[in-house]
């Protein structure tokens, strides 16, 4: 394994984050607040520790599994790591655990907050936080596979790598076409997004954030009651449909879009995903109106349709505290926190995907005890799964379970009660953000013990990396 | 970019800028703790003088009137004088006096204005109504006076100067929890800096280990064997620009001298 080659395009990624710092404190310049110098030094930080490697190491023609898996994996912890730069010089509620917390959420997308008054922050850090949710959205490599041209034949193993197997399915172009597709999804939905909130009454700086964070399904908000803060059933709807589409495939938007045959439209998996939207908006509102929570079914409707979406998305906005609701509601909404979006789309968790898949499996399963000589195969969205696939499915999903039981586990032993302990651990696997409990979607995780907020970053991280990412990262020296 | 020499030279310029530019932020910082450091301590200093001034223009306004009650002086003067000064204290804090501190000030002028009141309705005589037809002019008695009228309303005066000592130096408070934070950013960029410069330190030193120090040491090597023991000249390493142009140059030379030699025992 050639550390210097690991160095210098770990690099790339940094002189990424680095040119985002400077927009950040260009933002902070222009509003005359205190997150100027913070940024500015975070930024000529990254900016060295990234130009640093390219001075000395040449580009590499092609770089090995293994060298491409400590690149992806070691971008994304680095990134954490000088993520949290501008946290920590900008001090105020921002400890050494804090600001990892806070930039561990931001770049896994999970929206997940310390901060008790985000209000108090300057626009500058505001941004940034917002723009860790955009980058890791999209992913941190891949933003370096866009900007850096130079990276060449070595995009096909670096996307490979981060990409998942799940999410490499749906796109049937050449690897270098599906990082562009990848990011011109990304960034023309976020686009739209910010101009379609900004004609709904945001202002610009406001529609920005809240649109970056829609579009990576992050959830981190300008405002302490987040979305809630406008009441505007407008903004509510834009930012439903902006995180809908962004936990689609986004290899199928762009079909849509040029008309191919495999669109949204024609995706089983996108048919099961929108059924479960349905259904759980149906129930819930239901549940809420029987209950005299809201007034009439229509408040029930859009208080229910919005916090499903954002929760089955990973979004994590809320509008309404959801501490508040029925025991009903809450439950369909933790199931709705690990079941989460589709493969290949900014969204964490188990993915609808794989759900889907298992329970095809079951049934699979079931059928074969009835014909014992039937020869049963799977297919997903029209491809036929292999065992192969099929096994790593089934134990991803046993391994999700499992981690979220430590977690329980753990957290219940500095005294969390159950609710919290789940829903927390729930919530930070699958990148959701707010839980339920103590961490509701009207509180924070300030109050949690440091450990926990350790923990609660671990936990970000594998379910970003899809667990056997992370897991295999601890162990890459053993790797042969 | 080409050379080695201009490689370690960016590298070298690079950890300097970075030094620099932690520096200049630090600097930028601790002067603000400075500024802000000598903003409270002057806040400080002047809330203090201010209450002392006007404790003894209070103690002034005080002895002047035990003259008048109780010593019989006729001269109004230095009283009158004591209570302007006064006034004129008051109204020079309200200045500058934050909104928390008006209503404490507003009393401090209520009191003083009753101060001088008092003192300028004192008389040291009075006229007694004994009956509808008797009137009477009576020695007042100034010590009782002091005693009963004055001294409970100077009482006040004096524990509302006190009110506004505490009032204004927990004003400082707030100021002091901010600076203890500034405190803490103007360490943090340079503790931050620090880690990136190690982390930055250590690049240099593989860098230039793998590019640098390593392929010479095998050249070195490959040298020493091929000229000693005529192993053939080959030096595994990474390299790059001069050191590359060295090992090739080495290697051709080692080829001609061979092809030389081979000449040369052809032609014998």
């Amino acid at each position: 394994m050639r550390f210097s080659v690991i160095l210098r395009y770990m690099g790339a990624v940094m002189l990424c984050l680095s040119a985002f710092m400077a927009v950040s404190a260009g933002i902070s310049l222009v509003s005359d607040d205190t997150g100027f110098y913070p940024l500015l030094l975070s930024a000529l930080l990254t900016l060295l520790l990234g130009i640093f490697p390219m001075i000395f190491v040449q580009k590499a023609d092609n770089i090995t599994t293994k060298e491409g898996f400590v690149i992806v994996v070691g971008s994304w912890v680095l990134s954490c790591v000088v993520g949290m730069f501008p946290y920590l010089i900008w001090g105020g509620e921002f400890s050494l655990v804090n600001a990892w917390f806070e930039s561990v959420s931001g770049f896994t997308t999970t929206g997940a907050s310390i901060l008790t008054n985000i209000e108090a922050l300057p626009q500058g850090l505001l941004f940034w936080r917002s723009a860790t949710c955009w980058i890791g959205g999209a992913g941190v490599v891949m933003f370096a596979l866009l900007i850096l041209p130079s990276l060449g034949t070595n995009k096909m193993a670096l996307s490979g790598i981060e990409l998942s197997s799940l999410a490499k399915d749906n796109y049937r172009y050449r690897t270098q076409m599906v990082v562009r597709i990848l990011l011109a999804v990304y960034i023309g939905l976020t686009l739209v997004t910010i101009l379609l909130l900004k004609v709904s009454g945001m202002r610009w700086f406001d529609a920005l954030n809240h649109a970056m964070s829609a579009c990576a399904t992050g959830g981190f908000s300008t405002k302490n009651a987040s979305v809630g803060f406008y009441d505007s059933p407008l903004i509510e709807w834009i930012l439903i449909v902006a995180m809908f589409l962004s936990s689609l495939h986004f290899g199928l938007i762009f079909s849509t879009f040029t008309r191919k045959a495999n669109n949204i439209f024609r995706s089983e998996v996108v048919r099961v995903y929108v059924a479960i939207i349905v259904g759980a908006t149906l129930f819930i509102a239901t549940s809420l109106y029987f209950a005299d929570i809201y007034p009439n079914i229509f408040t029930s409707l859009r208080q229910s349709v919005f916090q499903v979406v954002s929760l089955i998305t990973t979004t994590g906005f809320a509008t309404a505290d959801t501490n508040l609701w029925t025991p009903f509601a809450v439950v369909i909404l933790i199931i709705l926190s690990i079941i989460c979006g589709c493969a290949g789309s900014t969204a964490g968790g188990a993915k609808v995907d794989r759900v889907l898949l298992y329970a095809k499996v079951l049934v699979a399963r079931l059928r074969g005890q009835q014909h014992p000589n039937a020869v049963i195969r799977i297919r997903l969205d029209g491809i036929l799964q292999e065992e192969r696939q099929v096994n790593t499915v089934t134990l991803f999903l046993t391994t999700y379970f499992v981690l979220i039981l430590l977690g329980t586990l753990t957290s219940t032993l500095f005294g969390l009660d159950l609710l919290t302990a789940f829903s927390s651990s729930v919530a930070f696997i699958g990148n959701v953000g707010p839980g339920f409990g103590e961490a509701g979607s009207m509180d924070n995780y300030a109050e949690l013990p440091s450990l926990l907020k350790v923990q609660g970053s671990v936990l970000m991280l594998m379910g970003r990396l899809e667990i056997f990412g992370f897991i295999q990262f601890l162990f890459i020296r053993m790797w042969r | 970019m080409k050379g080695i020499g201009k490689r370690v030279t960016v590298a070298f310029l690079s950890i300097v800028a970075l030094l620099t530019a932690s520096g200049v932020i630090s600097l930028f910082e601790l002067s603000n703790l400075s500024y802000d450091t000598d903003a409270i301590l002057s806040a400080s200093s002047r809330d203090m003088e201010i209450s002392k001034n006007l404790l003894r223009s209070v103690d002034d306004h005080r002895r002047a009137i035990i003259d008048i009650a109780i010593f019989g002086k006729e001269d109004k003067s230095a009283c009158r004088k004591a209570s302007e000064e006064l006034d004129s204290q008051i109204s020079s804090v309200r200045d500058n006096a934050p909104m928390v501190l008006q209503d404490c000030l507003d009393s401090l002028s209520m009191y003083s204005a009753r101060l001088r009141s008092l003192t300028e309705n004192y008389s040291s005589t009075e006229t007694v109504v004994i009956d509808s037809l008797t009137v009477e002019v009576r020695k007042v008695d100034g010590r009782r006076w002091y005693v009963e009228v004055y001294e409970p309303s100077h009482d006040r005066f004096v524990e509302q100067i006190k009110r506004y000592t505490t009032l204004s130096h927990n004003q400082i408070a707030p100021r002091a929890a901010q600076l203890s934070k500034n405190a803490y950013r103007s360490v943090a960029p340079v503790l931050i800096s620090l880690l990136v410069m190690i982390a930055i330190v250590l690049m240099f030193y593989f860098f230039v280990y793998i590019y640098g120090v390593k392929p010479i040491l095998r050249i070195n090597k490959a040298l020493a064997d091929h000229l000693s023991f005529k192993l053939p000249y080959k030096a595994k390493a990474e390299m790059i620009d001069e050191i590359k142009e060295l090992n090739d140059n080495i290697e051709n030379l080692i080829n001609i001298s061979k092809s030389n030699k081979k000449q040369g025992e052809d032609a014998i």
